[in-house]
């Protein structure tokens, strides 16, 4: 009672008294939108994830390193608009010396809050390094990283122990390239490990002023940051981790910017809230039916080519998504260096076809089980497979799993379930380069992320050659082709990329994204 | 009733330890690693294993536990090792939203359905006692979640009257932001507590004692609330207690729906993300909420009814 007490502050009790005295009726606003209508430029944002960490060398999830955008300075960003690029951020110059070295002169004068000083080329260092030290899941995406060389205090060079073209696309512009402040991190937590929730310090245009576990995470203009001022004195991300709800959300006015789900995009197009703009931007992510090729009812090619042809990519595509994302013509997706023009095998399938290899590999009555994630989308990619297998004589068993099983289930240090694993859905995430798209395919992660199995030296050497490989023209053809060997094993019916639309209300922002929607908030302006 | 209390005391620990162990074994025996989840599809083998070591997962299960329960003595749940907090800090900032919302929920629920029972058994069989029981049957029929969206749907965001998400700040504001989850969560309360009291209330307006008061020509309505419902209510209360866990699970997708704070959605993401931690912590903590909820409709029972409390 006491804890209720101390709550009821003045502000409250002046905000609670005029809400409830009737401005709701008078205005038709809900009152969540009352209270706060009167606060300055505040930008509310739906966040489809609840935040674990904000440490860029530790985070968990994409939907964290839109936070992180907005608290740390990195060497280049992201620029916003529908083709991918970058701009730089807090480097004043970075310049590829030769393949394994790059160099990058800081710009002066940008501070991390706290009183730790300038961001230095020592921070670049430690920030970089502190990921490989402590085995971070983020070591991916150093790709071939070494370590860092201070020439001088604003400049430094990166050392790669091979070739690493990807570190344009993820390295430098995405998570990892964070800068955090050695100092603070290191009195923080010790060994420099992961921070958490708990950010020493900050380098960016926000400060992370209050955090709220599953209500919201406040962010408020960093008083240091000497760079140019973002459009909003405060950032509100509400965390909604139904996405329905974020739009019922949005459809109410508790948030400003969400993204939604593809099978309400229809309504939202037709029917838009007031004030509302929706964009519909093309997803990173590859959605794929895979085929475990060690499992014996998949050994034979012609069983799996008979897959392959008797699935129609489009008809899956309309009944998962209503026809609102695209129709897949490999893994890499549209935008992306390797993007292909087209798949080997058509997208409609023949279903003669089909037949013809069935009978070729002398089966029938063949009986597969098919596993997905019980996340929704998969589930009815798998039903609308189901029935179109059927269509050959193959009965399929679905089996829906929750994500956390699902994740691993063509992973050998879980068991033995991968041997028993025979078709199954893959809904991936990615980031802009194809080298994160292909790299789960080469034998190393047989029995890791690679659960058909696959395995061809010529993958492996192209995948190899391809991040060494500067001219985004070359790199491509190499992808071209492995994503042919992928097709050309029968273990793969690629299905759809997916999509990203967005809402948002007109009359409060103008927002600003990646190509694929991803949210880039600092970049975001008030209408 | 020094007794009683420890009694009750012991029977917590048991049903925490056996409640503990138990989930124990099935969150191990169910597929799925936590280290393969939050490192994602660039995890060496190597990476995992740091990981595993971090979380103590690389130890057998026996010693797993034991670890647990001498942390639990010392009230220490664990560390999450994702986002670097003490568990027991995680859940005891989650819990006091479910607690308000079960709490909030079940006050409204009793204050419509104790009288609207009442008036049932006072005008058993008339229209309106038929009228409350189909009402009644028909809210108990509606899942929780799915009175939760449709009332999202209609006062949120069809008449925006009221807020759609979050827990409000401030203590109005708050109250605010409880009333469709409360009511989402309420509403099947309402039909259950108005027949059980009907029901009772008609076998306890049966008895000798009330038969006597209305001989003395004391007014109905005095019957009711001064000699029948105090009997009457018993059960009710009983129910109540035990309802807390039936709360506790319509939390789960209540504050989902309304991405409300809570141990419900913290758990979600919890068993998503295999966070073994948060999950052990979650489930002690509720244990225990459950322990205290029936310990103290015993306690008010007795306070009623001086039989009851003569069996403590």
């Amino acid at each position: 009672m006491d804890g209720i007490v101390k709550n009821i502050d003045r502000r409250t009790l002046l905000k609670g008294g005029a809400a409830l005295g009737g401005g709701v009726i008078a205005s038709g606003m809900p009152l969540s939108q009352v209270i706060w209508a009167a606060e300055g430029k505040v930008l509310k944002v739906a966040l489809q994830f609840e935040l674990v960490s904000l440490d860029p060398g530790f985070y968990t999830s994409s939907y964290e390193v839109n936070v992180m955008n907005c608290l740390y300075s990195k060497l280049t960003h992201f620029k916003p608009g529908s083709e991918w690029g970058w701009d730089l951020e807090a480097a004043e110059k970075v310049e590829q010396v030769d393949p394994t070295h790059i160099r990058f002169r800081l710009k002066k004068g940008i501070k991390f809050t706290g009183g730790y000083g300038e961001v230095t080329a020592k921070d670049v260092k430690f920030s970089l390094e502190r990921i490989i030290n402590h085995k971070s899941g983020s070591m991916g995406e150093l790709g071939s990283f070494d370590h860092v060389e201070i020439e001088d205090e604003h400049t430094g060079v990166i050392v790669f122990k091979t070739p690493y073209v990807p570190v344009w696309t993820i390295t430098f512009p995405y998570a990892s390239g964070h800068i955090v402040s050695e100092q603070a991190v290191i009195k923080a937590t010790k060994d420099g490990g992961n921070f958490g929730m708990k950010p020493p310090a900050f380098s960016g245009p926000y400060v992370l002023a209050e955090w709220k576990q599953n209500q919201y995470t406040l962010l408020t203009r960093n008083p240091e940051w000497s760079g140019p001022k973002p459009g909003f004195d405060e950032i509100r991300i509400v965390p909604i981790t139904d996405i329905k709800t974020a739009e019922r959300a949005y459809q109410a006015g508790d948030v400003d910017f969400a993204t939604i789900s593809l099978d309400s995009l229809t309504t939202f197009k037709s029917n838009p809230p007031p004030d509302t703009k929706v964009e519909e931007h093309p997803s990173l992510r590859t959605i794929w039916l895979g085929m475990n090729m060690d499992n014996p009812a998949l050994k034979d090619i012609n069983v799996r080519k008979a897959i392959q042809w008797a699935i129609n990519v489009p008809q899956v595509v309309g009944t998962a998504y209503g026809g609102q994302a695209n129709v897949a013509t490999g893994s890499i997706a549209p935008g992306i260096v390797g993007h292909r023009e087209k798949a080997l095998v058509p997208p409609e399938g023949d279903l003669a076809k089909a037949k013809e290899f069935l009978d070729k590999a002398g089966v029938s009555d063949l009986q597969l089980t098919l596993d997905c994630d019980n996340s929704g989308i998969p589930g009815i990619i798998a039903q609308t497979i189901q029935a179109q297998l059927s269509q050959i004589g193959i009965a399929v068993q679905v089996n829906a799993q929750d994500p956390g099983s699902f994740g691993t289930i063509g992973q050998e240090s879980e068991g033995d379930r991968w041997k028993g694993m025979q078709l199954f859905i893959r809904n991936d995430n990615s980031l802009p380069d194809p080298d994160y798209y292909m790299g789960n395919f080469v034998k190393a992660q047989v029995g890791i992320w690679n659960w058909e199995r696959f395995g061809s030296d010529r993958f492996d050497e192209l995948s190899a050659k391809a991040v060494a490989i500067e001219d985004p023209n070359e790199r491509a053809k190499l992808y071209y082709e492995m994503q042919d060997l992928l097709e050309e094993s029968g273990a793969y019916r690629f299905l759809t990329n997916g999509a990203t639309p967005i809402v948002y209300r007109t009359t409060k922002i103008k927002a600003a994204t990646r190509p694929d929607g991803v949210p880039l908030y600092l970049d975001f302006t008030p209408a | 009733m020094l007794f009683y209390l420890c009694k009750r005391l012991v029977l917590a620990v048991t049903i925490i330890v056996t409640a503990v162990t138990l989930l124990f074994l099935m969150i191990h025996a169910v597929p799925g690693d936590p280290a393969a989840i939050l490192l994602g599809p660039r995890a060496t083998p190597e990476m995992k294993a740091h990981l595993h070591q971090q979380m103590g997962l690389d130890r057998p299960l026996v010693v797993q536990i034991v670890t647990f329960f001498r942390g639990l003595l010392r009230g220490d749940l664990g560390y999450d090792v994702f986002s670097q907090r003490p568990v027991a800090d995680i859940v005891f900032a989650q819990l006091p939203y479910t607690i308000e919302l079960i709490l909030v929920s079940i006050f409204w629920a009793a204050a419509i359905a104790v009288p609207l029972g009442c008036y049932s058994a006072m005008r058993r069989n008339s229209l309106l006692d038929e009228s409350v029981g189909v009402v009644a049957v028909a809210t108990i029929a509606i899942p929780s979640f799915v009175m939760a969206v449709y009332a999202l749907l209609i006062f949120a965001v069809a008449l925006r009257w009221l807020p759609a998400i979050g827990p409000g700040e401030g203590f109005v504001d708050g109250l605010v932001h409880l009333v469709l989850p409360s009511f989402a969560m309420g509403i099947g309360w309402v039909g259950y507590i108005s027949r059980l009291v009907r029901a009772s209330m008609l076998e306890t307006l049966g008895e000798n004692h009330i038969r006597m008061a209305r001989s003395f020509g004391i007014s109905e309505w005095r019957i009711v609330y001064r000699y029948a419902l105090p009997l009457a209510i018993l059960p009710t209360i009983t129910v109540l207690g035990v309802g807390v866990a039936w709360l506790l699970s319509a939390a789960v997708f209540v504050e989902v729906v309304f991405a409300r704070p809570g141990i419900g959605a913290l758990i979600v993401q919890a068993v998503n993300a295999r966070n073994y931690p948060i999950v052990m912590g979650v489930v002690v903590v509720t244990t225990f909420l459950i322990v205290i909820s029936t310990t103290v409709s015993d306690l008010v029972n007795a306070s009623l009814d001086p039989r009851a409390r003569e069996k403590l």
